[in-house]
């Protein structure tokens, strides 16, 4: 709860003018709405005593009230409408940015689930309703809450003990709610959406494996299991929120009931008139429609929460991750240059391994010069590459750039100073320009062209009508492998930087195109130095210098010498 | 929180013809040709008939109102008239007590039965909805299930989203929307006919309030409509474009790109949030329309009751004056007319989402492009009911004809394969190397010509066969759960199997200190698609998987050295050798590494298929 209650927090000091323009519109209908009713009881009341006695009725004063109440009524309606969307999507701007903030500063841990991610889209799309479901009705509830009982003290007693009651009762409803909310409910319906999720995928993609190991209609079995557990989380969850609502409705008729019989008895015992005893009972006809309006976003609270926990969590590290990044713009040691790039006595492990991948590994890149890293797959050569790029820190030991500590440069001098070509090139779902243009926003269309036919790739986009603006990615112009490939060479074709690194470019690709990627490439790099992860003869032959990580170390501290081998 | 649109049209009649099967029917029907076009979330007939019912009790829960309407009425009735005779004050008290309690009594009791009935109405109408969404997840499961392995099919990030959030949309339309209809038609009539058992002028203006809603609506709203529909989309595309960089986040980070990215999005939302509320604003009037004239009607309804009242108004009523209990009844009546209405148009946004997907389940599978309906003859089903498969397998390939959208793949191509023998399938990409494998797992039925194992046709010992067969593809997956559980997928008794057979088999698959390297080892839990091994790790890990089917008579592999580096590729070649030795093998490859292990070797292009170039980069 305390999350739900940080998200409002943080919502209303993005914008709290808005914050509060939106209640306070949404209070204007509804109390319009109640005073209507409660004039025209009284009114058509008066007009029948009048008629019946024959005595002098003032119809203008009320039948204007009555006009003036059923337009503040309509135009307040559509008023709050607009103001609490606007403020919903304000908040929604901000919070999304937010968001993306906080995980850019934690792209270190880059193992991420795609389908996971889906769903923090959710949660953003379940806190987009907090305000509009939660935060709105209730506020409103509280305060025609308060405004009637001020109106019913001032009346009689017997009146404000029955108010009292009823609008208690109602109170105590949405403390029920509150404080008994089924958060163990809620993760299991959350847990078995995203067993359904991700054992459908499984399903989808894995169909030939499936097919032959473990069997296709167990796997659906499994799939159907996570359903029947979600359909029994969500009737759980809906049984108690009908158990709300049947609550609050059967609240509000009692109400009714209650307020009439002691309004006749007020009017009975002289205390009350006629009029103003049917305008007050016409009031709390309109009552339950102001209290239910909270009950389907008090019944969603658990599952609320447990979104805005999990955003808040990614939210959270954010902080760590800045402070972590404070420190690395302090002050710089500058130590002897070694070349480009130099690891001095690196050591590395994943957190919860039982091995640490690199142990004490130490190498320099020269100016100008190909090295590249060899050896068995697992042996550590993408840690290297993820060091050097600076997408994860060491354990032990100093990578140094240019004579600086990689930890201390600051970032952006840093993605200048290196280009990282990985195995997997991203393709954001937009143009071919946007996604070329991330490796330099500055880049003109006819620097695009000169990057794209550098990296073989000009022919296959100007195949398509759209050029440039061809749309990438899920939904868009799919590329193969080899071509994806290609397209992270055109990015980094727009780059200078003092080294690149690549890790494993190659991979997955035939001979002939993996010489012509390597080649181009080499074609363009200039003067700029090569960390090259390689896994490929074609690879080592195009290198100055090999370094073999799985060749024996000899000692804890090995010097780079006896760990580098020249290649024949 | 809003009715945005209403529109009036009876949308549900849905054509007879796309009547629904049961989960098992669906399954029948597939294993033979493969239905191409299902239509997935549609109620049967005894569902429909629950929500009407929901609809109908809802309407009576409303129309009870009526009888509380009434209640209130009397008892207030004699208010005005109580004034007049002050002297009687007294005798009217108690009388008015007695009243007040009654009513109070009746509107309690009437209140109960009403919250019972919406109850009610309620949990049918939920739980007939929850029937409809696990039936059509059912359904997509089983075609899923039961669609040939090499058949087109969507992606798996696509077929998720089918199988949990479009099936979630069903749930609101039928549940708030469907019962709504009915309520819709029964309650305006009731109240209606209640008014005009006092007051024709009354319910007269009723009757005139009523349909202008719709017509006002359609006039502002249609246009709104269509553009805050896009503009929905347009926010999903929105949450989907953050979701893109977020997933991409690797790739900014390394060119610097972060700072500009985020500045992007807060402009594409500050965009979003403009464009919307200027389309808003227009929808938000539609309602406002449903607003005003609700309240015009009420209005109306109350000037005329209280002139009446004043006796200044003497029509609308059977004769005599309208007394003041019945302008009361007809004034509390009156807001209830326009009730349903607004219902009708809160859930009409349920309705949007629900039958947009419903579209969506209905493409979700693309048609098959040819179905081949062929029926395995009994004959063939009793051949195959006695073979257990004990021993490594003869397979024959008979005048096979096999096409793919209308590239003859194989003509008139005959093989035959000896027990026990180890064959190399050689020949470019697109010469029908996956075909022919796919052809002996019974994934794919020869259009002519016949594709024999033990002398039975391939599709009838399908069953058998699978669960006898060591496969290994050339982009094998791996599955959500443990290692160990990926690993005893390939047994059908996971607990029989010992802990050195797991060992034994990662060993021959070099895979052994790969293991030993995660954190917790065997019990390391996997992501989707392997996620968190690499490419090669994941290759040794599912030839692992592959060692585990010791009983195995049969081996078919895939192209199992493509893409990976030479030491894996290594390793891959000297675990397949191993698993090779006893068993019928076929192993499709473009790598000559392989033909050391194999005893025979054949040029696909040189033997009857017809390659047709279809290259792939």
């Amino acid at each position: 709860m305390k999350s739900v209650w940080h998200i409002i927090r943080t919502q209303h000091r993005y914008d709290s003018f808005h914050f509060w323009l939106g209640i306070f519109v949404a209070l204007l209908p509804a109390a319009a709405g109640l005073l209507l009713l409660g004039v025209s009881g009284w009114f058509i009341t008066a007009a029948a005593i009048a008629g019946l006695s024959g005595a002098f009725l003032n119809i203008f004063a009320p039948s204007a009230l009555i006009r003036a109440f059923a337009i503040i009524r309509t135009a307040g309606r559509y008023g709050e409408r607009v103001l609490t969307h606007d403020a919903t999507f304000r908040f929604l701007t901000g919070f999304r940015n937010r968001l993306f903030a906080s995980m850019a500063h934690r792209t270190s841990d880059g193992r991420r689930s795609g389908l996971l991610l889906n769903r923090l889209t959710l949660d953003i799309a379940v806190l987009d309703t907090v305000y509009l479901r939660l935060v709105v009705p209730l506020v409103l509830a509280l305060v025609v809450a308060v405004s009637l009982l001020l109106i019913w003290s001032s009346i009689s007693p017997l009146l404000l003990v029955t108010g009292a009651v009823f609008i208690s009762a109602w109170g105590c409803l949405a403390v029920w709610t509150f404080v008994r909310s089924d958060t163990k409910n809620a993760r299991r319906t959350d847990a078995a959406l995203d067993a359904m999720r991700l054992r459908a995928a499984d399903l989808a993609a894995g169909r030939r494996d499936l097919a032959i190991y473990g069997g296709l209609e167990a796997a659906a079995e499994t799939v159907l299991a996570a359903e029947s557990r979600l359909a029994e989380a969500q009737e759980a969850e809906d049984l108690r929120t009908s158990k709300l609502t049947a609550g609050s409705t059967l609240l509000g008729q009692v109400f009714l009931a209650a307020i009439l019989l002691v309004c006749l008895l007020e009017v009975g015992r002289g205390t009350l008139t006629a009029a103003l005893a049917v305008g007050l009972i016409l009031v709390v006809m309109g009552l339950p429609e102001i209290f239910s309006m909270s009950l389907p976003g008090l019944a969603k609270l658990p599952r609320v929460a447990l979104a805005a926990g999990r955003v808040m969590g990614l939210m959270k590290d954010r902080a760590e991750a800045g402070s972590a990044g404070d420190r690395a713009s302090g002050k710089r040691a500058v130590t002897a240059a070694t070349g480009v790039l130099a690891f001095e006595d690196v050591s590395f492990g994943y957190p919860g391994a039982a091995r640490r991948v690199l142990e004490g590994l130490s190498f320099y890149v020269a100016q100008g010069e190909i090295l590249a890293l060899a050896g068995r797959s697992g042996c550590g050569k993408s840690t290297v590459a993820a060091l050097a790029a600076r997408l994860r820190s060491p354990g032990q030991g100093r990578i140094v750039l240019g004579g600086v500590d990689t930890g201390r440069i600051p970032d952006a001098e840093l993605r200048r100073k290196i280009t990282v070509i990985g195995q997997k090139a991203y393709l954001f779902n937009d143009t071919v320009a946007e996604n070329l243009r991330i490796a330099n926003p500055d880049a003109s269309d006819a620097d695009l062209w000169r990057a794209l036919e550098q990296a073989a790739l000009a022919d296959r986009i100007s195949e398509n009508p759209e050029g440039l603006q061809t749309i990438l990615g899920e939904g868009g112009l799919g590329l193969s492998g080899g071509e994806q490939r290609r397209l992270a060479l055109a990015r980094a074709f727009l780059t200078r930087p003092v080294l690149f690194v690549l890790d494993e470019i190659t991979e997955g690709l035939d001979a002939a195109t993996a010489g012509d990627v390597l080649d181009r490439f080499l074609s363009y790099r200039g003067d700029a130095a090569v960390l090259m992860i390689a896994h490929r003869r074609q690879e080592l032959e195009r290198a100055n210098r090999v370094l073999d990580l799985t060749a024996p170390r000899g000692g804890v501290n090995p010097s780079p010498e006896t760990i580098l081998s020249e290649f024949q | 929180m809003c009715p945005l649109h209403l529109k009036w049209e009876s949308d549900t009649k849905r054509p007879m013809k796309t009547k629904r099967e049961k989960i098992g029917k669906v399954a029948e029907d597939v294993g033979q040709g493969y239905r191409t076009a299902v239509a997935f979330g549609w109620p049967d007939e005894g569902e429909s008939r629950r929500l009407k019912r929901a609809g109908r009790l809802l309407a009576v829960s409303d129309l009870l109102w009526i009888a509380q309407a009434g209640l209130i009425s009397w008892a207030l009735g004699s208010l005005p008239g109580m004034f007049l005779a002050a002297d009687d004050s007294l005798v009217a008290e108690s009388d008015l007590t007695a009243a007040a309690l009654q009513a109070a009594a009746g509107i309690a009791l009437v209140a109960l039965l009403r919250v019972f009935l919406q109850n009610r109405a309620e949990t049918i109408a939920r739980q007939t909805a929850r029937a409809i969404q696990s039936r059509a997840r059912g359904d997509l499961l089983s075609v899923a299930a039961t669609r040939s392995p090499s058949a087109e099919f969507p992606s798996s990030g696509a077929f998720a989203a089918h199988v949990t959030e479009q099936v979630d949309l069903l749930g609101p339309y039928y549940r708030n929307f469907e019962p709504q209809k009915l309520r819709l038609r029964l309650v305006p009539l009731g109240i209606v006919a209640a008014t005009a058992l006092f007051s024709w002028l009354g319910a007269l203006i009723l009757v005139v309030c009523g349909p202008l809603i719709p017509v006002f609506m359609a006039l502002i709203g249609l246009r709104a409509k269509a553009a805050s529909e896009r503009q929905q989309e347009e926010l999903v595309r929105l949450s989907g474009s953050l979701l893109d960089r977020i997933k991409g986040l690797e790739t900014l980070t390394l060119f610097g790109a972060i700072e500009r990215t985020q500045q992007q999005i807060g402009d594409a939302g500050e965009r979003f949030r403009t464009g919307t509320m200027r389309v808003l604003k227009i929808a938000f009037l539609s309602s406002t329309v449903l607003e005003l004239v609700s309240a015009l009607g009420i209005a109306f309804c109350a000037v005329y009751v209280g002139f009446s009242l004043l006796g200044e108004i003497q029509v609308g009523t059977w004769g005599g004056p309208l007394t003041f209990a019945q302008g009361l009844f007809i004034l509390l009546l009156a807001p209830e007319f326009f009730a349903p209405l607004r219902a009708y148009a809160a859930a009409y946004h349920d309705r949007a989402g629900g039958l947009a997907a419903r579209e969506r389940l209905a493409t979700l599978f693309p048609a098959e492009d040819n179905p081949r309906p062929r029926p395995i003859g009994a004959d063939g089903f009793e051949k195959a009911g006695t073979h257990q498969l004990s021993s490594p397998p003869a397979i024959e390939f008979r005048s096979v004809c096999i096409s793919h959208q209308q590239r003859d793949v194989f003509k008139d191509f005959s093989l035959a394969i000896e027990p026990a023998e180890t064959l190399l399938l050689e020949g470019p990409s697109g010469s029908g190397k996956t075909t022919l494998i796919d052809g002996i797992l019974g994934f794919q039925e020869p259009d002519s010509g016949e594709i024999l194992v033990e002398e039975v046709p391939a599709s009838a010992l399908a069953a058998v066969l699978r669960r006898k067969v060591i496969w290994l593809g050339q982009s094998p997956r791996l599955f959500h759960g443990s290692l160990r559980a990926n690993l005893l997928k390939a047994v059908e008794t996971p607990a029989a199997v010992p802990e050195d057979d797991l060992w034994q088999a990662l060993q021959l698959a070099g895979a052994e200190t790969l293991v030993q390297r995660l954190p917790r080892g065997l019990e390391t839990p996997l992501g989707e698609d392997g996620f968190g091994l690499s490419v090669g790790e994941i290759r040794r890990v599912a030839l692992a998987r592959a060692a585990m089917r010791k009983d195995a008579v049969l081996l078919l592999a895939d192209e199992p050295t493509a893409s990976l580096d030479e030491e894996t590729a290594a390793d891959v070649i000297n675990g397949l050798r191993t698993l090779c030795n006893g068993r019928t093998a076929i192993i499709a490859t473009h790598d000559k590494g392989l033909r050391q292990i194999a005893s025979r070797r054949i040029d696909l292009k040189s033997l009857g298929a017809v390659a047709g170039g279809r290259a792939f980069a």
